[in-house]
């Protein structure tokens, strides 16, 4: 009985690891295939050769490395953005004592929370243009840093309510300012958190589209998903090099969850209002 | 001294506050009013306020039946979150006992969580191409279909297709949470129901489901919100098609800004989903609320 329970375990949780590499595999496995390849059926699951010409194709022909390096900048800018003002935000919202404020300001980032960002589409891009600050990778960043400020505090102030006010005490007597403060003892403190909310930071805005469509429109300032949006709209899909460009695209957001998985999911179950 | 530290705390919030009146709340009040507008890119200069017609013209629509769509959207969240939940409820209780390597399988089937929603939505097209897909390659290897199948070009499948690929987009999302919450069961109280002579299925029934309840009830609660409003996975797949067979609110609202470009209808769509998700998180704070008076 013990052996059959143990067997069943072990084989659905190979089904599921089978299941959740699987469509991760059959992305690369076509990146890697040559040019007829793709189109054959039976399909093979293997590349008879492999060959890197998509990756090639898709930095050769396209702006794939400007793509990569905006998403970069913008993404790594907006989180460290969010982190830095959340940072001041949350604490004040754990700090705050007297009830009625500290209830308005709370609804204030909750009630954000309930707001998709595709909401945000039309308006911003009729604002923004009305002052001419469309297509510009600063203002997206902006922007970025904005639609992550009310989760950020969320989280933020959940890790900084487990921080014992009497540590700050002790340090505003010693004769630190309230910043200083913060600085050496609320975030040593909390560096897990921290981690955690730039992490989600980092992976939301990395993965968002539909904003940077909608703001973004020139060649050189296109990010990867606004790229790769560009790549199925032109006429005729090559699924080789879309391959290819999806992989790069995954890259980087996979590398920070296996080093951040932890603090992720810190911040997933303690914060988490909002995936 | 608690005067002046609460003006401090006011003034360290500024930024945070400022940035959200500014790209967050200033945005939904504009398009509230450009829902009652006639508002399009090719005319964005003369935009006039026209009541109720945008409401009128997508209830109205010939391109599309607003109760079918709404029928999707329903068909959309219902069917996916049943399935994350479950399937992901599975994975968390096989991860709950330690195992040699759980670090690595967690990192392993938990990545999906961290990946664009967009670029999954391709790779999930890609293999249910019709013509070279991996689907129809599986399905004709096993003899469970005679002929490819255009899943993403048939009505009948096209919805079908789009759910699947949203269920392996979140299951790690509910076993994350819900892996956290099996942890935070005391073992205490599983040893006193094996001595009481409960099984494993018993166990799970009695004691687990009911002391992870509330965290049950809130992940699902707020996914229904997610699911709703996530419209990447259609987007990537069909763009809503065919024959609006998978278009979702979400998906028809971006449809209207970025193929009509018609940004009045489209914030009339977005009007009636704000409507839904505000009611809808009423309910859902009176009956969490109520949740932690009775425990």
């Amino acid at each position: 009985m013990k052996v059959i329970q143990r067997v069943i375990r072990v084989v659905l949780l190979a089904l599921f690891l089978v299941l959740s590499l699987g469509p991760l595999y059959w992305v690369i496995v076509t990146s890697l295939k040559g040019g007829q390849e793709i189109y054959t059926f039976p399909i093979r699951y293997w590349p008879s050769q492999v060959t890197f010409e998509n990756y090639q194709y898709l930095f050769r022909i396209s702006d794939f490395s400007t793509y990569f390096q905006n998403s970069l900048k913008v993404s790594l800018a907006a989180s460290a953005g969010a982190l830095l003002i959340s940072l001041f935000s949350g604490y004040a919202l754990s700090r705050i004592r007297r009830r009625k404020p500290k209830m308005v300001l709370l609804l204030v980032m909750y009630f954000t929370q309930i707001i998709p960002t595709y909401m945000l589409m039309s308006p911003l891009f009729i604002s923004l243009a009305k002052i001419g600050m469309t297509d510009s990778l600063m203002a997206i960043t902006v922007v970025y840093v904005s639609t992550m400020i009310a989760f950020s505090t969320i989280m933020a102030k959940s890790f900084f309510d487990r921080i014992p006010e009497a540590l700050e005490e002790a340090a505003l007597i010693d004769g630190c300012n309230r910043t200083q403060t913060i600085f050496k003892v609320i975030f040593p403190l909390s560096l897990p958190g921290l981690a955690a909310i730039f992490s989600f930071a980092f992976v939301n805005i990395w993965n968002e589209l539909f904003l940077a469509v909608m703001l973004l429109s020139s060649n050189h300032n296109m990010t990867v998903p606004v790229a790769l949006n560009s790549f199925i709209s032109k006429a005729g899909v090559n699924w080789g090099v879309l391959s290819a460009g999806i992989v790069v695209a995954l890259l980087p957001t996979m590398v920070v969850f296996a080093f951040a998985q932890k603090y992720i999911i810190l911040g997933l179950t303690e914060g988490g209002v909002k995936e | 001294m608690r005067q002046r530290s609460g003006r401090y705390f006011f003034l360290i919030m500024i930024p945070a506050l400022v940035l959200l009146a500014l790209f967050i709340y200033y945005p939904i009040i504009e398009g509230t009013l450009i829902g009652f507008q006639r508002y399009t890119l090719f005319d964005m200069s003369n935009t006039p306020f026209i009541g109720f017609d945008n409401f009128r013209a997508i209830f109205s629509d010939i391109n599309f039946s607003f109760a079918q769509i709404l029928l999707n959207t329903l068909v959309w969240v219902a069917v996916s979150l049943l399935f994350q939940f479950v399937l992901g409820f599975v994975l968390a209780l096989l991860m709950q006992k330690p195992f040699r390597g759980r670090g690595i399988y967690s990192s392993l089937v938990f990545y999906p969580w961290a990946l664009s929603g967009f670029a999954i939505g391709l790779v999930w097209a890609w293999i249910f191409n019709g013509q070279f897909g991996l689907a129809n390659d599986v399905l004709l290897r096993l003899g469970l279909a005679s002929s490819p199948i255009g899943f993403l070009s048939d009505p009948r499948y096209a919805m079908i297709s789009v759910i699947i690929a949203n269920i392996w987009y979140g299951i790690p999302f509910f076993a994350i949470m819900l892996l956290a919450a099996l942890q935070s069961v005391p073992s205490q109280l599983m040893e006193a129901g094996k001595i009481d002579g409960a099984g494993p299925v018993r166990r799970l029934f009695s004691i687990t489901i009911p002391y992870i309840k509330p965290t049950i009830v809130s992940t699902l609660l707020l996914r229904t919100m997610w699911i709703m409003n996530f419209p990447d996975i259609i987007y990537a797949m069909t763009g809503g098609g065919p024959a609006n067979s998978t278009n979702i609110l979400a998906m028809q609202m971006i449809n209207k800004i970025l193929k009509f470009y018609d940004y009045g209808q489209g914030s009339a769509f977005g009007i009636v989903i704000m409507v839904l998700l505000f009611t809808y998180a009423v309910v859902f704070l009176r009956l969490t609320s109520d949740k932690e008076e009775t425990v």
